[in-house]
């Protein structure tokens, strides 16, 4: 009887199935889940307490996301590179150790447009609101997925995501269990060695240690000559996921690093940083749960001759989710955040004031509406930020998701992003005293963004598709503007330009056999900047925004017989017409052997096409130029 | 409609769906060598379910087979097995595993990405807090497992061999 009534409400929804009573008793869940049909399972909503929820702004935006297995396949050796296996993202690689990432244009080596997150740690300085791609060495086989999202994430995600949202998640403890290690070498990726061990404490805490370590080959001038950028980098860490209970669980995690980069003048370039994380999220009820992390980052970085900078952050930040009543899911949020950041001034630049404390508020509400449950969601919401230079900042979106079949999705969305300023907008000085040829705009304020998205997305079977396209206004862009027009210099920093965007991000990857998957990407991006009435800025944009028109990957995986495996990854860019970088295809190709289920024997081939080629920066005798490279690895694990 | 509001844990329902699967496939003779042998669901690798997969078979039967849930680490070791649940991370890279198995009757299942169009049988999907079905016909006749109509309904079927 009891169990009729329990199938009946469970039929109904009029029950859950993990409220407080069950939580305690998992047993009786089982129980009352044995009563319910295949149909009906399959219409059950789950959730994991490790893994948050998909949110309907993840859905309905341009999201690609890049798999553990991707990473494997593409041979790729760092972060920068794997990324390159979102066709939404602009990667270009400029020396041994700089990249330029951006999201829909605005592309530089000081991208400032994109927010990145490795495990919801933001690794963004505030100098230049960018990243310094050169210490985000990520233990590449300890990652899970990487979610790429093209277009503004302002609304949920941390500050910065004007065009884009990368998202870093490594694998939680329990799926790196034992010993593994790898190591290799080649002619680009010299030397490079990772060891991890997987260990438990009792039956709900795992953790795992990792340390890795590498050399990479110098680029090479225009003129043939080695650019003398040779990079060595050591890294260790470690990350603990503990089951607290059946609805908490708690995360510590850390890493610590220290590198050299060399440089033709003044000495190498030395970068060293730590980090520690806590985490801890906990289901509070079948439709509610809470998140709190909190962290420290240290990062120092020292340019002799440049500048040298010390950067300690701290950061803390709560979200809760609930629903409210049949149709309403609510997620909100909480941020704080501080920097201390000391720069050593040099010669040939400063920033003043030389040390600053700057603090971020924030706090971002969503609604996610149910108009027709399962069918047609709309999601509302805001984000309010609070910054030491501009206030407030209100960035709102609204987005939309329709679910035409299961197979096919339609959404929409139109949001606003601003790009608050950074250290490099106010407190630049070139050179380091005056007379100064280049200063800090004490009045540059926000940049500010409009955008509209639309997108399609398909997935039966062995088949997925999904096309994302979008217009993006931009107000108060960044320029240089002359002091006393005519004369060239000095020049400031201020809001003088505008500009729009627009184009089309398609993926498609299909399963030809059980064995053979081909995967394919195509972007087509246009950025017209222009400079508004009393701007001297002449630049109609190149200095902020570098990006092909076009580019087009192609993946290839394949098992072969006899436990060898052949992946291929090609990619054609586009020209980028200011400042004159050719187009290029490359080819990166891996060939696996696995000779017993325990050891990967691999040789992988990067940028095979030409002995060098040119991704990125000004025609001229210092810009360097990416060779082909080949290594083999050898991978362990037991 | 009828499922808003009901939320609950992913692996407790994935225990549940192992458990129907024992209804809707009808496994060859040679699989049971005795009339009261258990259907055993092992779990290959890191288990997820914790406490969830034990409790959902406890006191079950089908017909007169108890149920038994059996944990291994490597297929090598994996005896009497009638459905394999493979965890995410040994999953991503299924050959291996399937090789070992030399199309013994027993059904796969994962939530491994590509699990049932690299030569797996069943992959768990999760599409919006929801979990749906793929299922790889080839495989389950390669390995002469017969697959229920009510299973074939409401999944998605899968092209291709896994030989």
């Amino acid at each position: 009887m009891a169990k009729a009534a329990t199938f009946l409400l469970l039929g109904l929804g009029l029950v859950s199935v993990t409220n407080p009573a069950f939580a305690q008793q998992p047993d009786s869940a089982a129980q009352a889940l044995k009563h319910l049909s295949i149909e009906q399972l399959m219409n059950l909503e789950v959730m994991s307490v490790s893994r948050r929820p998909e949110r309907l702004a993840q859905t309905a935006s341009a999201i690609q996301v890049i798999t553990q297995e991707d990473i494997r396949a593409s041979g790729a050796s760092s972060l920068p590179e794997a990324l390159r296996l979102a066709s939404n993202l602009q990667v270009a690689q400029l020396d041994s150790r700089q990249w330029a990432i951006s999201a829909r244009g605005f592309n530089s080596t000081t991208a400032n447009k994109l927010l990145v997150l490795i495990d919801g740690r933001t690794v963004y300085t505030p100098l230049f609101s960018g990243v310094f791609w050169d210490v985000q060495e990520v233990s590449l086989a300890d990652i899970d997925r990487i979610e790429v999202i093209s277009g503004p994430g302002a609304t949920l995600w941390g500050a910065n995501a004007v065009n884009g949202v990368i998202n870093v998640i490594t694998k939680d403890a329990k799926d790196t269990p034992g010993v593994a290690l790898s190591g290799g070498g080649g002619t680009e990726l010299r030397g490079f060695g990772t060891a991890r061990y997987g260990g438990q404490v009792g039956s709900a805490a795992r953790y795992r240690i990792y340390a890795t370590r590498f050399a990479r080959d110098p680029s090479v001038l225009p003129s043939g000559l080695d650019a003398v950028d040779d990079w060595h980098l050591g890294q260790g860490g470690f990350r603990a996921d503990w089951d607290a209970s059946t609805i908490s669980h708690v995360t510590l995690q850390g890493d610590l690093y220290d590198g050299r980069i060399g440089q033709p003048s003044a000495g190498d370039i030395a970068v060293s940083g730590r980090n520690v994380m806590a985490k801890w999220s906990r289901t509070i009820s079948e439709t509610s749960g809470l998140t709190a992390q909190l962290y420290y980052d240290r990062t120092n970085r020292d340019i002799p001759g440049t500048f040298g900078e010390d950067l300690d952050t701290y950061d803390v930040d709560l979200q809760h989710q609930t629903r409210l009543g049949a149709r309403h899911d609510l997620v909100w949020g909480l941020g704080y955040r501080v920097i201390n950041d000391r720069i050593t001034n040099t010669p040939a630049l400063a920033f003043l004031p030389a040390h600053v404390a700057r603090q971020w508020f924030t706090g971002f509400v969503q609604d996610e509406i149910a108009l027709v449950p399962d069918r047609l969601h709309l999601a509302l919401g805001t984000k309010i930020e609070h910054n030491d230079y501009t206030g407030f900042e209100i960035q709102p979106s609204g987005r939309v998701n329709w679910t035409l079949s299961p197979a096919a999705t339609l959404w929409a969305a139109v949001s606003r992003a601003v790009r608050a300023p950074s250290r490099v907008d106010r407190e630049l000085y070139a050179p380091g005293q005056p007379p100064y040829f280049l200063a800090g705009g004490p009045g540059f304020h926000s940049e500010e963004e409009l955008a509209y998205e639309l997108g399609y997305r398909h997935q039966r079977g062995s088949f997925a598709l999904s096309v994302a396209t979008f217009y993006s206004r931009y107000h108060g862009l960044r320029s240089l503007e002359q002091v006393n027009p005519p004369a060239a210099t000095p020049i400031v920093i201020g809001n003088g330009q505008d500009g729009e965007s627009y184009g089309a991000e398609l993926t498609a990857g299909y399963w030809l056999t059980s064995r053979w998957r081909v995967r394919a990407g195509y972007t087509e991006l246009r950025v017209h900047i222009w400079p508004n009435p009393g701007s001297t800025d002449t630049s109609r944009g190149a200095t902020e925004s570098q990006a092909p028109d076009r580019q087009l990957f192609l993946h290839s995986s394949i098992d072969l017989p006899a436990h060898l495996g052949f992946d291929a990854g090609l990619r054609v860019i586009g020209e980028i017409a200011r400042p004159g970088v050719p187009a290029y295809a490359e080819l990166n190709a891996r060939l696996t052997w696995q000779p017993t289920a325990k050891v990967d024997l691999s040789i992988v081939g990067q940028n095979l096409l030409n002995p060098r080629h040119i991704e990125f920066g000004a025609p001229g005798a210092t810009r360097r130029e990416i060779e082909r490279g080949v290594y083999g690895l050898v991978e362990w694990h037991f | 409609m009828a499922a808003q509001g009901v939320r609950a844990s992913e692996y407790q329902v994935k225990a549940v769906f192992l458990f129907n699967f024992a209804q809707f496939v009808d496994w060859p003779a040679e699989a049971f060598p005795a009339g009261d042998t258990p259907l055993v669901i092992c779990v290959l690798g890191n288990d997820p379910f914790g406490e969830a997969l034990d409790q959902t078979v406890r006191d079950e039967r089908l017909g007169s087979r108890p149920f038994q849930v059996q944990r291994y680490q490597s297929v090598d070791e994996i005896k009497i097995c009638h459905i394999l649940f493979i965890n995410r991370s040994e999953g991503a890279r299924p050959e291996v595993i399937l090789a070992g198995l030399k199309q013994r009757p027993i059904l796969t299942v994962s939530d491994a990405d590509g699990f049932a169009q690299r030569g797996g049988m069943i992959r768990f999907v999760t599409d919006r807090n929801r979990i749906r079905l793929q299922l790889n016909l080839t495989a389950t006749e390669a390995a002469h497992l017969t697959i229920s109509s009510k299973l074939l309904r409401v999944a998605e079927i899968v092209r291709r061999t896994g030989s």
